[in-house]
């Protein structure tokens, strides 16, 4: 069974979720990000070109041509690469445990797993990010030295900030499939 | 703390409809009953003192009367991001450069995206601005105005017009309170400072006094020794407490009577004076001076006493006495300030601020007190806690929202106008200069982020307050608050 959400994040961007259900006891969300737009790519491109030229018309040197091609290119590879996400992944499996993948444009993926054991609880927090506030869904891990305390915190679909509405829908999704200890408040979806 | 769902609220109901059904422009219904409440000001806890218990205790019995209220302050060390307080009261501990004294670095530009981010996902409908101090106060007042929002502004001390400082803050105060919706002082005196320091109009003043916690001031007759007479004055050591007073009156009233102690509690520059009469006239087993006193420790001196003596030479609104009155002392104070308002003439003895005058007094007390004339602790306590309580401060504070919900906001142009006109030739200028200014850098910021892109946040408080109570303060929620709140 599958079914498909469109959410649109901080900026104003759509983002479009999948929901995928193979079994009561394995779930998974499946958030996929704009792609990078054309418009972007040309205005970063000429910007840095621009300056360049300007550059080159003061000191007349066309070492700076050639660097603005060479810092165009590996810009563009170092983004794709390193900062670009394409899509975020987050699988649920009841009694394993909860595996985030992000994977981005240039094709590379990151995963990263958290035992059924160590997860504590799914929250939506909120916090101060740059000159906004934001919900964010995150994950508690369990403090193994103090049986109430909490180690970690990871956050969830850092990559692509949601609306509230996501996190929401998304918290609710973990609990419902996690079994965790009832006091969420959280109506099943 | 971490927000995890909305208890039994939206039982049955999709999320994420329920939270977009009363987004966009739903403040028509909030107009009629419940109102958006967002208090502004530097001073907040964990920073301590009379502006900071204010805004706590005034919200919490707003929350009370089915508002929904936040607070926004700047970050405190560690502590930023966002907190819930008792009864779901929502904090905003703002990431701003604290600059001198707890009060942030004013530019009235930086703090407008935060603000208006804040503004908008919690749909506030009026600003309350707390104490002239604090800059963040009056940078909200000015985006508040620009936005379009209804401000209400409380002033909690009294000011000078002398001195080159005080000079420099009337100017800002008036430029600052020239457009706002209300104003909100703590006594009638300081009503007239604050009218006459900021050229306002007197209708647009309010006077709500504070309020003491009466179950924070309970008399304890078996802490006192009635075989001697113990008079308490607790109050800083300076020369506007009229310190030097009391060192005249200590002697004169330790000759006459034998059987009569002094407690002070207290530290300032004045202290010197007292420890040099306690030492030209012996009195060192009489007086004894405990240095400064944490304000939780007060009760603990005042219910030692049978008397209370305030020898202030200048006062907005005498807490002081209110709460040694609620301790059941005898109250002997000054006739200056706000004083006379404070207590009726049956529990409070008003002299003239002069040694003979205070002496007088202080023996009709003795006198009384001797005869068995004055009424019980636990009787004038009784009568006090009905004087100042937050419910009742709540309930005026809430008439001043209803007021000012009905009233319009000033268009630009009309803003700009009154700033032209009211704050003089230079300064007027100036300011409609930043005020367009603000205004353009809302408009750009309405551009790269609009409104509709702000999502709404889920209410803790006020008429669809998710926060329950159906758990218990369980080791969940209890850990959540400890969690790092910012990125």
């Amino acid at each position: 069974m599958e079914d498909e959400l469109s959410f649109s994040d901080i900026y104003g961007g759509r983002l479009a979720l999948q929901r995928r259900y193979y079994s009561p006891s394995c779930r998974e969300f499946c958030l996929s990000c704009p792609r990078l737009s054309l418009r972007s790519l040309t205005s970063v491109t000429c910007t840095v070109w621009l300056a360049a030229y300007g550059l080159f018309t003061l000191c007349e040197n066309s070492m700076i041509l050639s660097a603005a091609i060479f810092i165009t290119l590996l810009g563009l590879l170092g983004y794709l690469h390193f900062v670009k996400i394409d899509q975020e992944t987050l699988l649920i499996i009841d009694s394993l445990g909860i595996q985030l993948t992000s994977s981005y444009a240039s094709g590379k993926e990151s995963t990263t797993f958290i035992e059924m054991g160590k997860v504590k609880d799914v929250i939506i927090n909120e916090a101060i990010y740059m000159q906004k506030v934001i919900y964010y869904l995150c994950i508690l891990l369990n403090d193994p030295a103090d049986p109430h305390g909490i180690s970690q915190v990871v956050p969830v679909f850092q990559d692509c900030l949601t609306a509230v509405t996501l996190p929401w829908r998304a918290s609710l999704w973990c609990s419902s499939c996690l079994l965790l200890d009832g006091d969420h408040g959280i109506c099943t979806d | 703390m971490a927000y995890q769902g909305g208890g039994g609220h939206d039982l049955g109901h999709d999320p994420s409809t329920a939270l977009y059904h009363d987004s966009p422009g739903n403040t028509v219904t909030c107009r009629t009953g419940a109102h958006n409440i967002c208090m502004v000001s530097d001073f907040f806890y964990p920073n301590m003192g009379g502006v900071e218990s204010h805004i706590y205790q005034l919200s919490q019995c707003l929350i009370e009367r089915g508002h929904k209220v936040i607070v926004v302050t700047h970050a405190y060390g560690t502590r930023k991001g966002v907190r819930y307080l008792t009864k779901g009261l929502k904090v905003y501990y703002l990431p701003l450069r604290v600059m001198y004294n707890q009060s942030t670095a004013t530019t009235l530009f930086h703090s407008l995206p935060l603000l208006r981010y804040i503004f908008v996902r919690e749909r506030v409908t009026i600003i309350h601005s707390h104490s002239s101090f604090s800059a963040m106060a009056h940078d909200a007042l000015f985006h508040a105005k620009t936005m379009g929002l209804r401000t209400v502004f409380t002033d909690h001390s009294l000011f000078g017009f002398a001195d080159v400082s005080s000079v420099l803050t009337n100017k800002l105060l008036t430029v600052s309170l020239c457009d706002t919706n209300h104003i909100i002082c703590v006594s009638y005196t300081s009503k007239e400072n604050t009218v006459l320091r900021a050229t306002l109009n007197p209708e647009i003043v309010s006077v709500i006094p504070n309020a003491v916690d009466p179950t924070d001031f309970t008399p304890d007759p078996f802490r006192r020794h009635d075989s001697i007479i113990t008079i308490v004055i607790v109050s800083r050591l300076v020369y506007r407490k009229g310190t030097d007073l009391l060192s005249g009156i200590i002697p004169e009233l330790c000759q006459k009577y034998k059987d009569l102690n002094f407690i002070i509690g207290g530290e300032g520059p004045k202290r010197i004076i007292l420890e040099e009469v306690r030492e030209r006239y012996q009195l060192h087993d009489r007086v004894r001076l405990l240095g400064a006193l944490e304000h939780k420790d007060v009760r603990n001196v005042l219910v030692q006493g049978h008397i209370f003596l305030n020898t202030s030479l200048t006062e907005a609104f005498c807490m002081a006495i209110v709460e040694a009155a609620s301790c059941g002392l005898q109250v002997v104070s000054t006739r200056v300030g706000g004083i006379p308002e404070v207590l009726p003439d049956n529990l409070i003895i008003l002299c003239e601020p002069s040694v003979k005058s205070l002496c007088e007094g202080l023996e009709k007390a003795i006198s009384q007190l001797k005869s068995g004339a004055l009424p019980a602790p636990e009787k004038i306590h009784n009568i006090v806690k009905t004087f100042y309580t937050w419910r009742n401060v709540a309930e005026r504070t809430e008439k001043v929202y209803n007021r000012v919900a009905g009233e319009t906001v000033l268009s630009m142009d009309k803003r700009l106008e009154r700033l032209i006109s009211r704050c003089g030739p230079v300064t007027g200028y100036i300011f409609a200069l930043l005020a367009v200014f603000n205004f353009l850098f809302l408009t750009f910021l309405r551009w790269m982020t609009p409104d509709s892109y702000i999502d709404v946040a889920i209410d803790a408080t006020g008429p669809k307050g998710a926060w329950t109570h159906q758990y218990p303060y369980s080791r969940k929620r209890g850990k959540n608050n400890e969690m790092p709140q910012t990125r």
